[in-house]
């Protein structure tokens, strides 16, 4: 319990601090090093992603790896939307949904069929490729800064998938449960923030 | 040796990245050696064999020569028409949209030899109808043409040969997570270049 509101504690404090909630600051220099900041910037991307990994660690081996295959796939879906201009409505209300969605998926050690959790996550896939497709820079070297934006991204996957191991041991289970409690939190605060 | 698999498959992602047109890859890289490097350093280029090389990779160790034979088949049709005087329009494109059905045949690891085999001519002819050295003589365009060629079949065999030896099954679902960013850099590249 202790450890749970710990993180709770860390995540409203660095939600706090974090630069606008919105995913994208949109104002990065294209190339990989740009595409490959833009997601890490976005503190609502930031704690979606990690969830989707610690989500797959409760999922178990090997699904646990199928949610970071089927995101990047169908983001980029969304990504194309977003460049090609098809106007999709509330894409960053899906965004923090998502994290508390995901959040609440983590918190409550939520296994589903694979299929149910790779529809919830590449559903939100689609909002959160949406944002950054639409707020791609002009004049960026398009295959760096995509292929930069799409591995960033990935990381962030096995970054939560990585945290997500530890669900081995009691303490650790614990602390990504109350994790997931903290992303849902943060998910709150975000939708919080665009009202 | 495993580790440094690992490494030459993510080594094409994480390098720096100069911009994808078709030329000698840096500054002061020219004639053969410019060719020789320019798959690895142009960004469509590079997610384009890297998926390839895994998908083959995925295959039943028979066909992979084969498989990396057809691409060079590909490669050299696309020189001939190249230096022909055939100058496609959507060569970029068509390379970006063979690199996200590769990448996506990855992710899913249902590489299927004979699609495969498709795809490894496809990839082959648009990777070198996009890879025209331009405003050079006819001699040193010829050089780069060679370079070029040596250059994409070596990494093509180079990669293969790597995602073949990776058999554990982290080292798969590894290779598919690989695959599927590839699989969605080349969506949105693609994107991009048509939105433009």
């Amino acid at each position: 319990m202790r450890l749970i509101q710990a993180n709770l504690r860390a995540t409203v404090l660095l939600v706090l601090t974090a630069i606008p909630a919105v995913a994208h600051t949109g104002n990065l220099d294209g190339g990989f090093l740009g595409g490959f900041a833009h997601p890490l910037f976005g503190s609502d991307h930031v704690v979606a992603m990690v969830a989707v990994g610690l989500w797959g660690a409760f999922l178990g081996p090997p699904p646990m790896l199928v949610l970071p295959i089927v995101f990047p796939l169908v983001m980029a879906v969304g990504g194309v939307l977003g460049i090609v201009g098809v106007p999709l409505p509330a894409a960053e209300l899906a965004i923090a949904t998502s994290a508390i969605v995901l959040g609440l998926m983590v918190a409550s050690a939520a296994r589903p069929p694979l299929w149910v959790a790779a529809a919830i996550v590449g559903a939100f896939a689609i909002f959160h490729g949406y944002a950054h497709g639409a707020e791609l820079p002009a004049g960026t070297d398009a295959a760096a800064y995509s292929i930069g934006f799409v591995t960033a991204t990935g990381l962030l996957h096995l970054a939560g998938i990585a945290l997500g191991l530890t669900v081995r041991w009691p303490a650790g289970r614990m602390g990504v449960r109350g994790t997931g409690a903290a992303i849902a939190c943060a998910g709150l605060l975000f939708l919080w923030r665009l009202a | 040796m495993k580790r440094l698999a690992g490494l030459a498959l993510a080594l094409p992602v994480l390098l720096p990245i100069e911009e994808a047109c078709a030329h000698p890859a840096f500054a002061g890289a020219t004639g053969f050696y410019g060719g020789l490097v320019h798959p690895l350093f142009v960004p469509t280029h590079a997610i384009a064999i890297l998926s390839l090389g895994m998908l083959i990779g995925q295959q039943a160790p028979h066909w992979r020569w084969p498989l990396l034979l057809t691409y060079a088949a590909g490669l050299s049709a696309g020189f001939a028409a190249m230096v022909s005087a055939f100058a496609p329009r959507f060569s970029t494109e068509a390379l970006l949209a063979a690199t996200a059905i590769v990448g996506g045949l990855v992710a899913l690891a249902r590489g299927v030899p004979w699609l495969t085999g498709i795809l490894a001519l496809g990839v082959g002819i648009a990777l070198a109808l996009d890879s025209s050295p331009g405003g050079i003589s006819v001699r040193e365009a010829n050089v780069i043409i060679v370079g070029t060629f040596c250059g994409a079949v070596i990494l093509l065999g180079v990669l293969l040969e790597v995602a073949a030896i990776l058999r554990r099954e982290w080292q798969k679902l590894a290779m598919r997570i690989l695959g599927s960013w590839m699989g969605a850099s080349a969506i949105l590249i693609l994107a991009w270049q048509l939105a433009r």
